[in-house]
């Protein structure tokens, strides 16, 4: 049926015409235009329908291909209830402690990105170090676990728990030991957590021990004085300081609170009252200390206890055999001199021994005695609790670890399969324990050797406290939620010891309510905004040491004497890498070594004329073999000041599993320690053979005399105390200068700096300070090699020789010189200077640097293109450049280029991209920030408002910065002291840093130039 | 004899006998119309290769930073600028033998200005390269414009030598091309109407309707003048401007007043010799002997010995003024240079810019080619070691010996500057392929046919001394070697 009716569309179609028939027969019916656009007219039409085919298909792929890269997603999360107390922009401050330090903690936006010291811990603010100031990137290590190991797996809290506890049960059912391995533990609350622990567990035992010990002088005072403590020493109120290998000013005990005394008698204000403390040190290889010493004679190793039975015989009239050092007239000379000086100082005298051996430090405490230093100098009734380690117990662990005693070992805040004498022994030993576990943050050398490990967390996010001295308590309190699945080691204890409070807050809280806060008779809140009270101090007793030395003084001559064959090495703590936990850290890794500039390694110091009697050179790769067969290859240093024969290798390399910076930089070398009568020795005897390789050590320095030239400017005391200006260049009649430039009008601010170059020891915490604050990036031992390393802030480190009474520092006659032992360094500190004719600003073809109306040199790194020309012109030679888009770039990877590790970075300063110069800014954020605050307080800035990052590190106070518009500003009363000169201000760069001139107490001993 | 005002003959310009105009055409557009010789090919692909590699090492630079080269903090420049203050050198030749001796009348000068003035475009191209390649952000490099921008009223700073040096550079560079491309448009045109089909179009759009009609003719002698009066002052200026970029530094060996004319006269130096380096060549290959002569390979050695001791006397005045101030700094940069750790640099310097081309008092060796060849190249080693002298062993060690340090080149640094020869060569190459070598206008005024034709009638008319006629036709033959009855015929 044809029920589909048809419809037609035009009378054309219904009349059937002919035409339309015709038409229809093809498929369109009407006539396509392809004449007439494929004809030239057609083609040059505007958009011919191909053209519009092409662009649309053009289009579409282009608009494709473009969606499919990844647009950069920017995780910014706002706060879904914003906290009370963080407003985006601003800074919160948190106090906590670190390492007996006291700290703040500056947050920003809920992460903390710097420590600075606490301005409000009265006699416990001295500074932070190094170490302090770069651990704020350890929290921000990517190479922490993310959770709980079990197994060498990954795992959940619960799993770890129930396995803990099974096998602890098991321990107890057994009855075996168990032993909790730490370094020293000066916190009172987890002291408390391990005797909980142990109540639990009645066969646990607390073994401390420390990479490097100070078993020596605590074993030492409690056969002395009946008291197995470190005293607290007093530098401030010693006028004369004797060092044998002590390096007080860096690492030894508790250098940044030392340094902080030790200055106070030694810079602008004391000298000034015309007061200066004398220092003598008397060491084998070149230490921050001796540095800084006035005098400093090299001492062999086994030449340190015949020359503390010296200077007792000489002291006390006594006569112990083996007092003489008949290979070292100079030492014997001066020690003979500086003994009467002792006695002359009585009570106002201190020698202090780095020694860890205990008779040695015995023959210290009776020297001291003898000087009247107890009471006065050394204080043994306001101990030091930092360290309480004891060798003795640790060895005595080992042993039954191999003897299979202990059932289950925790090693809280300890790596003894990295820094343990016998690896072998250790290792051996732990594969006899059943249960093996480790409080690290990460895959260490020993936590992969244990079946947990209960990642710990970072200082910033934990609770705590710390009782550094007797009687002073300081609080830990974290700054951050925990960023990985980690748990605190205490709350872990607590949990496993299945205590009633198992929060270790509340923990910490109960603990000190009940027995901290009566005693300082503070509130808990009082204590987490002050961070750190002490009890009234005891008052220090004068303690007599009536001991005989008859056992002693045979003793130190024994050890001695087994040292003095081949060469001796002393293995001692770097500045920067300290016993090696933190050389994952890549601030500290590329933080030149005071001395001897070196960044990413470690090496063997020799002696300029020893190494030359070797036949070695300076960065010859050389086979080090130590009396127990222990063989390591490092470079060869040519270190001046290192006594002939001796030689020196930093401890804290050669990580082998601690993450991507640290891992296999330099060489281990705790296998060179030995034990002895009962605790650590940290010297040995060695052999060298060359291996014919050289490995070019990465220094941030490579001149190391100033070449006579008046950039450095120094006198003696005195000659300072006839005339203060002594040494400075200054002219009765000032000559008259010409300019060629306007000079700058400086209506507000004039911010200029004062360095004091007596108060600087060098230490560089100011150097890393300078890192964390201006996200300067870390360049990696290569770059540094290609002297590229990026610090805004150095320390220039200069030698000069003595030479009968003149001092040598010109390279071409020190090549000439006979005896290169007597050393003289000085540390310069040097930043861009601010010069208010500045030779950068000038050249910039594109106004990239240019003057503020505040006395600063401004760099708009935005403007820059990269002539580096500034960088050429510049006569202080502090500008940088940004050779590679060092933290964001795979080659450089040393830390920064991940998005966790970028946390860490200042949000007020800008990143750098490459080809983009860049210089010490001032910290401009911290000028904008203080005029800002003191803006809104509706008030003037106050002298001391604005401080440098590098200023507030510092815990010499060697650098003053403020206002020279405002004569009663810090800074202009220095800046107007007799020692101030300017570097290179002959060539009229009107620098805005003032140096003042470094004094050297000398004098008095003018026979000693043997 | 007395009364006859004949200037002294001089031996001719060009040499070689039948010199006709026709001939000079056929001569120097040989290699333009012709297929390249294998030597030209050889030639080219080592050049190219050089060019591929400065591209390659450039592109590493750009994608990688300046991170690449072996610079440091405390030496920021080093073969960059040393690459680029080479080169501009090496142009100031071009500019004095096109600009300052057509002023003096110096018509010697005609063979060999096109290819010294094309040297001298090259050269200035292989220093800006330079100038953009060693900024960190090569991409902003427009920013050294004072342009109008979009930054509020931001100007670059006219303080900075450098800003100068963008004005004395880019001015130099346009100036001397037009200079020379005003110069070649005869020569354009003679290709045209020589040449067919495409070649014809082609260079009869870059002739610019050349017609060579009087009036044609003398608009473009005018403009001649005029631009040589533009280039004159810049043999001058921009070396001078260039030595600033040191001089006005604060840093010992940089910062001395005699830079500007030790500069211009250590480029003069470097330009004639990179001359006498390209045309004893060129002459050689595209048979262009008779044009480029012994008189001219023996003017620009006199000048080369010239400039050569004022460079020599410049470098013992500077030590002698090292000494002399008093500064300590500047004593020290100069003890440095000749006995620090890069003595064999300002060795190799004083060998090859003072000792050497003294030897070309000796007239056999100025005559000699190959000798003349050597010592020029000789010369631009040495001066390529003056500019590393002057920029690298101030910079490292200047002021504070903490910041003392060496510079060490990668393959990055050799490569630019290597390949920046082959990126030179490669124009110069492809320069002779397309354009005339020698000024083929200006050749043909040399030539003296009309003159000498009219001496000729005025010998036969027996208007001249005997004697006088005797010296010239045998001054004819020894100079010329021409026979005066050849003039007859022409």
């Amino acid at each position: 049926m044809e029920s589909n009716k048809k419809y037609w569309k035009g009378l054309e179609e219904f009349n059937k015409t002919s035409d339309f028939v015709e038409n229809n027969k093809n498929e369109f019916a009407e006539p396509l235009p392809i004449e007439d656009v494929l004809n030239e007219a057609g083609l040059s039409t505007v958009t011919p329908r191909r053209d519009f085919l092409k662009a649309l298909g053009f289009g579409l792929g282009a608009v494709t291909l473009a969606a499919c890269q990844p647009a950069p997603i920017h995780k910014s999360i706002p706060y879904l209830i914003k906290p009370e107390e963080v407003i985006p922009g601003i800074p919160n401050y948190y106090v906590s402690s670190y390492n007996g330090q006291s700290i703040l903690v500056k947050t920003r936006e809920g992460r903390p990105i710097k420590i600075e010291p606490n301005p409000n811990s009265g006699e416990f603010n001295c500074g932070t170090d190094a170490q302090a100031q770069a651990s704020v990137l350890d929290l921000y290590d990517v190479s922490k676990l993310k959770a709980p190991v079990l197994k060498n797996d990954e795992t959940t809290w619960a799993k770890v728990d129930a396995f803990v506890a099974a096998e602890l049960a098991k321990a107890k059912a057994s009855g075996k030991k168990i032993r909790i391995i730490s370094s020293s533990v000066y916190s009172p609350s987890t002291k408390a957590v391990v005797a909980d622990f142990t109540a639990a567990y009645p066969t646990t035992k607390h073994v401390q021990y420390d990479a490097v010990s100070y078993t020596g002088i605590i074993k030492a005072n409690e056969n002395s004085f009946g008291k197995a403590v470190i005293p607290k020493y007093n530098f401030d109120k010693a006028d004369l300081i004797v060092s044998f290998a002590a390096d007080f000013l860096g690492t030894w005990i508790s250098g940044e609170e030392y340094t902080a005394q030790y200055v106070s008698n030694r810079n602008n204000k004391s000298l000034a009252k015309g007061k200066m403390s004398r220092h003598f040190q008397f060491e084998a290889g070149m230490s921050l200390t001796g540095t800084n010493a006035d005098t400093r004679i090299p001492v062999k190793i086994s030449e340190q206890g015949p020359a503390l039975i010296t200077l007792y015989n000489e002291i006390t009239g006594g006569s112990l055999a083996g007092g003489s050092l008949p290979k070292n007239p100079t030492a014997e000379k001066a020690i003979k001199l500086m003994a009467k000086e002792l006695v002359q100082q009585k009570g106002k005298a201190l020698v202090v021994c780095g020694s860890n051996d205990v008779s040695t430090q015995i023959l210290v405490n009776a020297i001291n005695s003898a000087i009247g230093s107890y009471g006065t100098t050394i204080d043994l009734d306001n101990p030091n609790k930092r360290y309480s380690g004891n060798d003795a117990e640790f060895a005595e662990f080992l042993n039954e670890m191999n003897r299979g005693e202990i059932a289950a070992v925790f090693f809280l805040d300890s790596n003894p399969a990295y820094d343990v004498i016998n690896v072998k022994s250790f290792t051996d030993g732990l594969s006899k324990v059943p249960l093996k576990v480790s409080f690290s943050d990460r895959k260490d050398e020993t936590s992969t050797l244990c079946d947990v490990i209960a990642a710990n967390q970072n200082y910033l996010e934990s609770w705590g406290d710390a009782n550094s001295y007797e009687g002073s308590y300081s609080i830990v309190q974290p700054t951050i939620n925990p960023v990985f699945n980690s748990r605190q080691a205490e709350q872990s204890l607590l949990i496993w010891s299945n205590a009633p409070v198992k929060d270790y807050y509340q923990y910490v809280r109960n603990n000190w309510e009940k027995n901290i806060l009566p005693v300082l008779g503070k509130t808990w809140n009082e204590v987490l905004q002050t961070g750190v009270f002490a009890s009234a101090p005891k008052t220090a007793g004068s303690y007599t040491f009536n001991l005989s030395l008859a056992a002693v003084a045979p003793s130190v001559v024994k050890s001695s004497s087994a040292l003095a064959k081949d060469i001796e090495l002393q293995v001692y703590e770097s500045v920067a890498m300290r016993d090696g936990r933190h050389a994952n850290n890549a601030f500290l890794q590329e933080l030149p070594d005071p001395v001897s500039k070196v960044t990413w390694d470690n090496y063997i110091a020799l002696a300029p004329k020893f190494a030359e009697s070797l036949g070695i050179k300076e960065f010859d790769v050389v086979d080090v073999k130590g009396n127990n067969g222990y063989t390591v290859t490092l470079p060869v240093l040519v270190q001046p000041g290192q006594a002939q024969g001796t030689a020196s290798i930093a401890l804290g390399y050669g990580r082998t599993k601690v993450g991507k910076a640290g891992d296999n930089v330099g060489k281990n070398a705790y296998p060179f320690v030995s034990f002895s009568n009962g605790t650590l020795q940290y010297a040995t005897t060695i052999t060298i053979t060359k291996t014919g390789a050289t490995n070019e050590l990465a220094q941030t320095q490579t001149h190391h005399s100033f070449e006579g030239r008046n950039i450095i400017r120094e006198a003696t005391f005195k000659e300072y105390v006839k005339n203060p200006a002594a040494g400075t260049g200054k002219h009765d009649s000032e000559h008259k200068t010409y300019d060629l430039w306007d000079k700058y009008e400086k209506p507000g601010n004039n911010w200029v700096m004062a360095i004091d170059l007596n108060a600087c020891t060098g230490c560089g915490s100011c150097i890393v300070a300078c890192n964390v604050e201006n996200n300067i990036p870390v360049v990696g031992r290569d770059e540094v090699r290609r002297r590229r390393e990026m610090h805004w802030i150095r320390i220039d480190r200069y030698y000069s020789f003595e030479e009968g009474d003149k001092s040598v520092s010109e390279e071409k006659e020190i090549a000439h010189m006979e005896n290169l032992d007597r050393v003289s360094v000085v540390h310069q500190p040097m930043l861009c200077q601010h010069c208010d004719h500045a030779p950068c600003e000038t050249v910039c073809p594109v106004l990239a640097t240019t003057h503020s109306s505040d006395g600063l040199n401004h760099m708009a790194y935005n403007r820059c293109v990269g002539t580096r020309y500034c960088a050429n012109n510049c006569p202080y030679k502090v500008r940088r450049f940004n050779w590679f888009n060092y933290w964001n770039d795979s080659r450089f990877d040393n830390y920064l280029n991940n998005e966790f590790t970028q946390l860490v970075l200042n949000p007020d300063v800008t990143t750098r991209s490459r080809g983009v110069m860049e210089k010490c800014s001032m910290c401009i954020q911290r000028i904008q920030a203080g005029k800002l605050s003191a803006k809104i307080a509706k008030r003037p800035l106050k002298d001391g408002d604005i401080k440098m990052a590098c200023q507030e590190a510092c815990s010499a106070n060697a650098i003053i910065f403020g206002d020279g518009n405002d004569p009663e500003s810090e800074v202009s009363k220095a800046l107007r002291s007799e020692r101030v000169y300017y570097v290179l201000e002959e060539i009229n760069t009107q620098p805005g840093v003032g140096y003042m001139t470094k004094i050297r107490n000398t004098d008095s001993l003018p026979t000693v130039q043997a | 004899m007395s009364g006859h005002n004949e200037s002294i003959l001089r031996e001719p310009l060009i040499t070689g006998n039948d010199i006709t105009y026709a001939k000079i055409t056929d001569d120097i557009l040989m290699p333009v119309e012709n297929k390249p010789n294998r030597a030209w090919w050889i030639g080219f692909i080592v050049s190219l290769m050089g060019a591929t590699l400065w591209l390659v090492a450039v592109s590493y630079t750009f994608w990688n930073g300046i991170g690449a080269w072996g610079l440091n903090k405390t030496v920021g420049w080093a073969w960059d600028i040393t690459g680029f203050v080479w080169w501009v050198g090496i142009g100031h030749a071009g500019t004095l033998i096109s600009a300052v001796l057509l002023l003096f009348r110096q018509n010697w000068r005609n063979s060999i200005n096109r290819s010294a003035e094309a040297m001298t475009i090259f050269a200035v191209i292989c220093a800006a390269t330079y100038v953009v390649s060693h900024m960190g952000r090569p991409w902003l490099a427009y920013w050294v414009l004072p342009l109008p921008n979009q930054f509020g009223s931001l100007w670059v700073n006219f303080n900075s030598p450098l800003v100068w040096d963008m004005f004395a550079i880019s001015t130099y560079f346009s100036v001397s091309l037009l200079f020379w491309y005003t110069g070649l448009l005869p020569d354009i045109a003679t290709i045209r109407d020589r040449a067919t089909g495409l070649r014809r179009r082609i260079y009869s759009i870059f002739s610019f309707g050349w017609s060579g009609n009087v009036k044609t003719w003398q608009r473009f002698e005018t403009v001649s003048l005029i631009l040589a009066g533009i280039s004159t002052p810049l043999v001058l200026s921009v070396h001078t401007i260039v030595s600033m970029d040191f001089a006005t530094s604060v840093i010992p060996g940089w910062h001395t007043t005699i830079f500007p004319p030790y500069f211009v006269a250590g480029a003069i130096f470097s330009g004639f010799a990179m001359v006498l380096t390209l045309l004893l060549v060129a002459r050689k290959v595209l048979g262009l002997e008779n044009y480029i002569t012994m008189f001219h390979i023996e003017s620009m050695n006199k000048i080369i010995i010239l400039t050569g001791s004022i460079v020599g006397v410049a470098y013992i005045t500077e030590f002698f003024i090292a000494w002399y101030s008093g500064s300590e700094y500047e004593a020290y940069a100069f003890i440095n240079r000749s006995t620090g750790p890069y003595w064999w640099a300002y060795w190799m310097m004083m060998t090859c810019n003072v000792i050497s081309p003294q030897l070309l008092w000796f007239k056999k060796i100025r005559l000699s080619i190959p000798a003349t060849w050597i010592l020029s190249i000789v010369v631009n080693i040495g001066m390529w070691f003056e500019r590393f002298v002057i920029i690298v062993t101030s910079l490292h060690r200047d002021y504070l010996p903490s910041s003392w340090a060496m510079f060490y080149p990668t393959w990055v640094d050799v490569s630019v500057f290597v390949g920046s020869i082959g990126v030179f060569f490669t124009l110069f190459l492809l320069f002779l392929r397309v354009l005339p070598s020698i000024a083929i206008a200006e050749v043909k005024l040399l030539l003296k046919t009309s003159s000498e034709q009219a001496k000729l009638a005025q010998i036969k008319e027996g208007h001249l001394d005997k004697v006088h006629v005797k010296e010239y036709v045998e001054s004819l033959e020894k100079f010329d070697s021409v026979k005066q009855e050849e003039y007859a015929k022409i």
